[in-house]
């Protein structure tokens, strides 16, 4: 394989962990909380349509519309039902509400399983046209779909943050929601449009990822630890540092193998994980308060 | 003359452009009680924070029976220091019993091979007559009943009553006692005065933090005034609240004739 | 409540039940697996009890420790002429070892920073499993185990069986007593107040290493035993959906007390393996249950259990 294309994969890599970074990003700017259930949500995104497609022989917009709206609702039955019950009731603490994700998680891993199968379905493509060549390197079209999604999403995000009146306001709810609610901000909505959000933005992300290499219902626990190591690594600095380090992840994730092969890959997660959490856990770019 | 247990010298404390201790001295000898006071923010409890180890001084030194006294709290601890907090550390899960056995059980869980030993002696013999008599010593002393309340149903001044009790089952020989008077009731106060004599009868010593200048008067041989992070005096109770600096401190008046007419009085 | 001897309550409650499950088994070929199941179930969430409930850090790695204690009765069964019960002690410590190495890589992490980063651990050791071919048998894995032998004693598949509840119960028993000693008291003070016990003279980090081994050595002997009664470990065998179960059957059970987790394994097994309708949605039922149970029972099944009991001997429960 030429060394473009591994750089290309990598990209592709990159963005589907920064897509997913993304998503950690806005339920932790907006409600100070690790939703590790984002994993489980992208992987509703790509199974429901893949089963659709091909078990009710839907066509693909509209298996992808269903699932996407499946994964935004399980978003906010997470906030709803879930994690503002817990966080209220051990406000503290950080193990209930660990626990609880861990819960939210699995509960949603078997739903999938139960209702779309326990075998790895293949992606669906939203759009088939011609692989695009540059040179030697080969783009699939799911390659280009997702690095066009990627650019999109965070373009969006960065404006939504920085224009409208809900996005200033995630921000300034997540970092301290008992003042914001003094001072008679919509905590509530704007913790809930930051988990449907996520939940969006996850769903697309899994079904626009799925082709690459298939979707099980197993597949949201390693794709919630690569976008959390993904957004812990970028940091919160900016809305672009999930971005930034979901392409270093996808780096790790390509080159480690190709040098070290094997399963080497999930060593080279694991040293990064360590090596981040233990001497910088803000991640690259961290948010510089002033004074 | 009294041995002298601790002494403290240029102990500071900064941090982030914030000066919170600026060059404190101080020596406490055996049987002696120091009271230290001072308005909010004065650098109270960040100067028992340095004593017990909880934060590391910038600058300055400790020593305890002449040996330097540093490193992490628990090691601090082993050493013979014991302290409470200005909001009671407890589990509150745990029962009243419970959290007073944590001192005395502490004493025998403080090296690796203690902690492993310590498992399976506790898994084979749980609960010993030693220790329960201990337990109800130290409750006894301090007047506290209901010992098998979970420590969450206390209210905030018996909650520190067990935290003094906890702190008196290490058997130190210094107690640092961080407002234990607050919200507490008479029954309360009288327990802990109860606690800093026994402490000074064995010989040890104790320095009490607290915002009740007059109460702190009455108990302790010694008061240090702290304000905004220095030492402005250090001597005799009924000394310190004469002073000036006492008048300047606590009401921002350097001639305590002033204070007559133009301030109105504070009703003690 | 004091109890004459410590413990006893608990014990003669899981005993009695341990004796019904044993008659109810017999001979039967799926039931015992279904016990030995249950027991290796058991012993991992017991593993977890001491660091875990006790001391209030979750660890993910149980899959690994598990994985080990199996491994070490494969490796010992196929590659040395060792006599088979040494494997439950060598696993043990080598999983207690690699625990003190992991714990000492993350002690300055806690929360979702050290669930994520022991999981991916977990994720990383069946990896190994796979790429370690020359010792570990690759993604094959070990098979045809030796039976254990004391000296000319081969014991039974349901001897085995009865052996793995006496397990069960004893370490279940064990952990009820160390949770009311004095070292059950430090370690339970560290979850909510590590201020105050650093204060009293114990170094919470070391602390929190000894419950780590002593969880990781707990759950090396489940993983041992299921890999005896399986006859065969492979890289998968110890699955990652074992870690999730892990941390629910105490919720489920009730973290009062140890005996929770083994009420906990019990019904998980119960739901995922032997439920009637159809076998996969047991593990449904059980996550939703899960849900239900954070949310409106936090106490579990014995913490209800305990508060009617109050309730019918008088007492404001």
């Amino acid at each position: 394989m030429g060394q473009l294309q591994l750089w290309l994969s990598a990209l592709e890599m990159g963005c589907f962990f920064g897509l997913l970074a993304l998503a950690y990003y806005l339920v932790l700017v907006g409600a100070g909380f690790f939703n590790f259930a984002i994993g489980t949500y992208a992987m509703v995104g790509g199974l429901c349509t893949s089963y659709l497609v091909l078990y009710e022989d839907m066509n693909v917009w509209a298996a992808a519309a269903v699932a996407v709206l499946a994964s935004a609702a399980l978003a906010a039955v997470t906030e709803l039902a879930v994690v503002r019950q817990v966080q209220r009731r051990s406000g503290r603490g950080e193990l209930p509400a660990l626990v609880a994700v861990a819960a939210v998680l699995f509960a949603i891993q078997q739903l999938g399983g139960y209702l779309f199968g326990y075998t790895t379905l293949p992606g669906q493509n939203l759009a088939t046209f011609d692989p695009v060549s540059i040179g030697d390197t080969v783009a699939q079209p799911s390659t280009v779909l997702l690095l066009g999604f990627t650019v999109v999403a965070f373009a969006a995000a960065a404006a939504w943050i920085r224009y409208t009146r809900t996005g200033r306001l995630l921000r300034a709810v997540g970092d301290s929601t008992h003042a914001a609610g003094l001072l008679g901000l919509p905590v509530n909505r704007v913790r809930l449009i930051a988990f449907l959000l996520s939940g969006l933005l996850a769903g697309i992300t899994g079904l626009l990822f799925a082709p690459k290499a298939g979707v099980s219902s197993l597949s949201g626990l390693s794709w919630a630890l690569s976008g959390f190591l993904a957004m812990v690594v970028g940091g919160t600095g900016s809305v672009w540092a999930p971005l930034a380090g979901g392409v270093l992840l996808g780096l790790v994730e390509v080159f480690v193998p190709y040098y070290f092969g094997g399963q080497s890959h999930v060593y080279g997660l694991l040293l990064v994980a360590l090596l981040f959490f233990a001497f910088k856990p803000s991640g690259l770019f961290v948010r510089r308060i002033r004074a | 003359m009294a041995e002298t247990l601790l002494v403290g010298e240029g102990l500071t404390k900064r941090y982030g452009g914030v000066t919170a201790l600026q060059d404190v001295s101080f020596t406490l000898a055996a049987g002696e009680i120091l009271g230290l006071v001072g308005p909010n923010g004065a650098g109270k409890t960040t100067l028992v924070d340095l004593i017990s180890g909880a934060q590391p001084a910038t600058e300055g030194a400790l020593t305890l029976r002449g040996q330097r006294l540093a490193g992490p709290a628990a090691r601090r601890a082993k050493a013979g220091l014991a302290r409470t907090f200005q909001y009671p550390q407890l589990a509150l899960e745990l029962s009243v019993a419970d959290n007073l056995l944590l001192g005395r059980a502490a004493r025998r869980h403080g090296t690796v091979w203690q902690m492993i030993a310590g498992a399976f002696a506790g898994a084979l013999r749980p609960h010993s007559t030693a220790d329960a008599e201990a337990v109800r010593a130290l409750a006894d002393e301090l007047g506290i009943d209901g010992l098998d309340r979970p420590a969450g149903d206390l209210s905030l001044g018996e909650q520190r009553l067990v935290e003094v009790g906890r702190a008196l089952g290490q058997d130190p020989l210094v107690l640092l006692l961080d407002e234990p008077f607050a919200g507490s009731d008479a029954g309360g106060v009288h327990g802990i005065v109860e606690v800093v004599r026994t402490v000074q009868r064995r010989g040890h010593a104790v320095i009490l933090v607290d915002h009740n200048v007059d109460l702190v008067a009455g108990l302790v041989d010694r008061i240090m005034l702290l304000d905004r992070g220095r030492a402005v005096f250090d001597g005799e109770p009924r000394a310190c609240l004469d002073s000036p600096q006492m008048q300047q401190v606590y009401f921002g008046v350097a001639d305590p004739a002033e204070t007559e007419e133009d301030v109105p009085h504070v009703v003690s | 409540m004091k109890q004459r001897v410590p413990g006893s309550v608990g014990l003669i409650c899981g005993v009695v039940v341990a004796a019904l499950i044993l008659l109810w088994v017999g001979a039967d070929g799926y039931r015992q697996t279904l016990v030995t199941t249950t027991a290796t179930y058991a012993l991992v969430a017991l593993g977890m009890y001491v660091p875990y409930l006790m001391a209030g850090s979750l660890s993910m790695a149980y899959g690994a420790y598990a994985g080990i204690g199996g491994y070490a009765v494969g490796l010992l069964s196929t590659r040395t002429g060792l006599p088979l019960v040494l494997a439950w002690i060598a696993g043990p410590v080598v999983a207690a070892a690699v625990a003190v190495l992991l714990g000492l890589a993350t002690r300055r992490l806690s929360g979702f920073f050290l669930a994520a980063v022991t999981l991916l651990f977990g994720m990383a050791f069946t990896a190994l499993l796979v790429d370690a071919e020359g010792l570990s048998g690759g993604s094959g894995g070990l098979g045809s185990l030796r039976k254990l032998n004391f000296f000319g004693w081969e014991p039974s598949h349901y001897q085995v069986v009865i052996g793995s509840v006496v397990v069960v119960c004893g370490i279940a028993f064990l952990l009820d007593r160390l949770r009311m000693s004095p070292w059950g008291v430090v370690v339970r003070t560290m979850r909510d107040a590590p201020r105050a016990v650093e204060a009293a003279g114990v170094r919470v980090p070391v602390m929190n290493l000894v419950a780590l081994a002593i969880g990781a050595a707990i759950a090396a002997v489940g993983g041992g035993l299921f890999t005896y009664s399986a006859g065969s470990v492979t890289p998968d065998t110890f699955t990652l959906n074992l870690v999730f179960l892990a941390i629910f059957m105490p919720l489920i059970g009730g973290s009062a007390t140890p005996w929770g987790a083994v009420l906990g394994a019990v019904i998980a097994v119960e739901l995922t393996l032997n439920f009637p309708v159809i076998e996969t949605s047991g593990t449904l039922i059980l996550a939703l249950g899960v849900l239900v149970i954070l949310l409106l029972a936090p106490q579990g099944v014995i913490g209800y259990a305990a508060r009617l009991a109050r309730l019918v001997g008088g007492r404001r429960g």
